[in-house]
């Protein structure tokens, strides 16, 4: 996401204008719609989620600090505590509805998602998965790294080096996906 | 580095700041030391960034159609929300309209009541009024039906040759009244004034119009060894008897 197209949707959300949702939708929503999956594991959850994500995030455009965080990361606390909030009322529904569909977890593919995404998300499997699992404990989970040794039955020792590890090839990734963007926007 | 902000940067406040999931207080204090210290800012922008691409590592391409769908929900509750602002604009003029109407009410109440109280003080007086008149009548028709009561027959002197008065006087009662029945005709400049000397005391009791007071008894106040004196005096009257212009005397 370059700088100024942030600050162009920033812009719009703060002077409520509902470009700003179309702008956000094309550019944050596979994103976003991944977060509440991540949460919720189950697809048609997820859209409940994201759906409902937007109209929260439309209504508290002016909630949004630019100071204190980027936008991404406002977008994705919403779209999180929806997903949680979302699980935790149909779990007290009824626990067996809201059983993990498997097969959605297959039925994954990259196919469809937009080139940029397609680019990165090739690079998910450059990670391993010990690492990712540290990774998801932190970013999805939400869990601190005592929590995450305790749930993972991992030494605390070993989830901090990991993690470690992990945000390290995370940046190789990116720094990779930030060259080749400025060499796209350079050619 | 600083151990403070190591142990901060150990402490995964930072990861549940960036998740949003600390308290108020924690809240504060991270963002506290983000402003405070360049370490601490660095190490939450690049988390940031790090979610950012961690998060997008597992985008899932959104399906056909939620977009209008998410778009159209958000139009419908923006026009919502301006029929709201109709309805808001509308309602505050109705309060206006109201707040002012209730004004000129309020206003015209406190215009009535004002009248109220005038029109009652006069009712009152008039009351007041009426009730001395009708004692004094009373007191009249005592005097004038009392066996007790003299009746004195006043005279002019050579000043007033016509002058024709009546006085009744009730020494049980205390009552005296005078009904002066005919005055000789005064230059426009001068009237009549009645007088009644109590106990050595000089009472003024007002000038006698002939043509209302002829058929009018006037009280007297009583005394023993009182008298009543009318004098000629310069129009509008005196308040103390010009000696030489006195025309009648009655002593009862």
């Amino acid at each position: 996401m370059s700088v100024l197209l942030e600050k162009h949707i920033v812009e719009l959300l703060l002077e409520r204008d509902d470009k700003a949702m179309s702008l956000l939708y094309e550019h944050y929503g596979d994103t976003l719609l991944g977060v509440a999956f991540k949460v919720v594991r189950n697809e048609a959850l997820a859209e409940d989620v994201l759906q409902e994500s937007f109209l929260k995030i439309w209504r508290n455009s002016d909630s949004y600090d630019p100071s204190k965080a980027k936008l991404f990361t406002w977008l994705f606390r919403i779209t999180r505590n929806t997903a949680i909030d979302k699980l935790r009322s149909v779990n007290t529904k009824s626990d067996k509805e809201i059983q993990i569909d498997v097969s959605d977890v297959y039925r994954l593919g990259t196919e469809g998602i937009n080139p940029e995404l397609m680019d990165i998300q090739d690079n998910l499997e450059k990670i391993e998965e010990k690492y990712q699992i540290v990774l998801d404990a932190l970013f999805f989970q939400g869990m601190t790294q005592q929590e995450a040794s305790d749930e993972l039955n991992i030494p605390l020792g070993t989830i901090k080096s990991r993690l470690k590890i992990g945000l390290r090839e995370l940046k190789k990734i990116y720094g990779s996906v930030l060259l080749f963007a400025s060499l796209l926007n350079f050619w | 580095m600083n151990e403070k902000i190591k142990n901060f940067l150990n402490s995964d406040l930072l990861e549940q700041y960036l998740l949003g999931t600390t308290s108020n207080e924690e809240t504060l204090q991270v963002e506290r030391y983000i402003a405070m210290y360049p370490e601490v800012r660095e190490t939450y922008i690049e988390l940031q960034e790090n979610l950012e691409v961690y998060a997008k590592l597992h985008a899932i391409k959104t399906p056909d159609g939620l977009k209008d769908k998410i778009l159209n929900q958000i139009k419908s509750e923006k026009t919502g929300r301006k029929k709201f602002f109709r309805y808001a604009i509308a309602a505050s003029f109705a309060a206006l309209i109201f707040a002012g109407a209730s004004y000129i009410f309020w206003n015209q109440n406190q215009n009535l009541q004002a009248e109220n109280i005038i029109v009652n003080n006069k009712i009152e007086s008039l009351e007041e009024n009426m009730r001395m008149q009708l004692e004094d009548v009373r007191n009249q028709f005592i005097v004038l039906h009392n066996p007790k009561t003299k009746k004195l027959t006043v005279k002019g002197n050579s000043k007033a040759k016509e002058l024709k008065a009546v006085a009744y006087i009730n020494p049980v009662k205390k009552l005296s009244y005078i009904n002066v029945s005919k005055l000789p005709n005064l230059p426009e400049n001068q009237c009549y004034q009645m007088w009644a000397e109590v106990n050595g005391e000089m009472i003024n009791l007002g000038i006698i119009k002939e043509a209302t007071d002829s058929e009018k008894l006037m009280a007297l106040p009583y005394g023993e060894d009182a008298v009543g004196y009318i004098t000629i005096e310069a129009e509008g009257g005196t308040t103390s008897p010009t000696v030489e212009n006195i025309v009648a005397n009655i002593r009862y």
